[in-house]
């Protein structure tokens, strides 16, 4: 029995993997299980788009933005610090694991780090995948 | 029969309407439901006699102030979480504080309903106060309530009963000393397993008919239009999906976090006895661990999502440690 690849919505801010390497990975070779969502910056990025996300069936959020120092816009990425991590505490209270939803800050000079932490999340995501969900738009149509 | 609480009030409000300190006096008066009080406006000193304040008060007067013009002068009659409210929206620029005048009342309660009401299935007749105790009437006969056990779970739970910052206090005793919270309910909320407080928020979510009272009730909650009534693009399931049922309980909640004064107005206005209160005051707690902040209690802090830290040690996860450096 093949296992169906865990779907992992990558929100990307578009300062993080400025390399040309990655940046070429990232838009042309992202694997088909991963669907990247390219923001001006992590502040962009509201919780009603990460519960969208998991509503519309993605089994794992990655987020990636940059080191608290480093923002372009000097300040969004405090503040998607502080309220992504507090809605990541509070989807876990509602039984929601904390490891289907992960951040990654990272320094914009890194490179070649997205593909491993990619691996490493979809294998821990594998191992996950009888954790409590929240109810998902895609089933909801399925059952009328 | 008035006591001697709704006359203080009513006396302070008539010395305020005919000085001219204000132009209107918001507070309660008796409503066509035996069992609930409404809210009322009141410009004319000979009106005041209208004025009451007791258990069946359910409403936060707060959340009139909202879509209330800032210019106008206004008194409104204020227990503790409605002043913890009001310093909240004067803080996020809602109304002036200068043009409001607070008549503090420390809180007795609030009654909820569904405790002594609904294990009954006659219809409600009177309610009456009568010290520690509640005297209701049914359509088959009377009733004794205890009034410590017929109070809502957010009265029982709340921190600061007494008003804060109040331009008058009226000298009555209220029923709560300030900070006999009980948090045990969300520790033992937080002690179950992952799929347990799964079931726990599927099952209250599951009953919502999204008819948004709890949203109109709640004195936070005032943006002009709602993530819920977004078409273009469509956030959240607007059907009673289960999808809809909870995302509407998750973002409701979220958008409150460091905000909610735990009134508890929302539960009271629900008609389908949703429990909603567990969700902001699990999102209070952690604002108060982690930041150190309460709603309400100072008036010039902002929440911590209004203000921006480096936050330097705080979100090192696993994840960020993978790769560092």
């Amino acid at each position: 029995m093949t296992q169906k690849k865990p779907l992992i919505v990558l929100f990307q801010c578009q300062y993080c993997l400025a390399s040309s390497l990655d940046q070429y990975w990232v838009e042309q070779e992202l694997p088909e299980n991963v669907k990247r969502v390219k923001v001006p910056c992590s502040g962009r990025i509201d919780p009603l788009y990460i519960l969208n996300a998991i509503q519309g069936g993605a089994d794992g959020i990655m987020v990636c933005g940059c080191m608290p120092e480093k923002c372009h816009y000097k300040e969004g990425n405090l503040h998607a610090r502080r309220t992504l991590n507090e809605f990541r505490n509070f989807l876990n209270t509602l039984g929601y694991p904390q490891e289907r939803f992960v951040f990654h800050w990272m320094n914009i000079d890194e490179r070649g780090v997205i593909q491993p932490l990619l691996a490493s999340f979809e294998e821990r995501l594998k191992r996950s995948k009888d954790r409590p969900r929240l109810a998902n738009r895609m089933l909801n149509q399925e059952n009328g | 029969m008035p006591n001697t609480r709704d006359q203080k009030i009513q006396a302070e409000a008539k010395r305020l309407l005919q000085d001219g300190v204000v132009d209107v006096v918001i507070g309660f008066q008796k409503g066509t439901l035996p069992y609930k009080m409404q809210p009322c406006f009141i410009s004319r000193a000979d009106e005041v006699a209208k004025l009451t304040l007791n258990g069946l008060c359910s409403n936060n007067l707060a959340v009139y102030l909202n879509h209330w013009p800032k210019g106008e002068k206004t008194a409104i009659i204020v227990r503790g979480c409605e002043s913890r409210a009001i310093q909240t929206l004067v803080l996020e620029n809602r109304h002036a504080r200068e043009n409001l005048y607070l008549i503090g009342v420390p809180c007795i309660g609030i009654l909820d309903l569904q405790k002594i009401g609904q294990q009954e299935l006659q219809p409600v007749l009177a309610v009456q106060e009568e010290g520690d105790q509640v005297r209701v009437t049914f359509g088959n006969g009377e009733k004794l309530f205890k009034r410590n056990e017929a109070l809502h779970d957010a009265c029982l739970h709340c921190n600061h009963p007494q008003p804060l910052n109040a331009d008058v206090v009226i000298d009555e005793a209220g029923l709560f000393e300030d900070g006999s919270f009980d948090k045990s309910y969300l520790h033992a909320f937080r002690n179950l397993s992952a799929k347990k407080r799964n079931e726990v928020f599927r099952a209250e979510a599951e009953r919502c008919i999204r008819c948004y009272a709890c949203r109109e009730a709640c004195p936070m909650c005032y943006c002009e239009e709602c993530f819920v009534n977004h078409s273009r693009p469509q956030w959240i399931d607007s059907t009673i999906a289960p999808s809809g049922q909870q995302g509407w309980h998750i973002i409701r909640a979220f958008h409150q976090t460091g905000r909610c004064v735990s009134c508890g107005a929302c539960e009271r206005a629900c008609p389908m006895n949703i429990k909603m209160t567990y969700l902001t005051d699990l999102l209070n707690q952690d604002m108060a661990a982690e930041y150190g902040f309460e709603a309400g209690l100072d008036a010039a802090a902002a929440p911590p999502f209004l203000t921006l830290g480096e936050d330097k040690g705080k979100f090192t996860g696993e994840q960020e440690e993978d790769h560092a450096n």
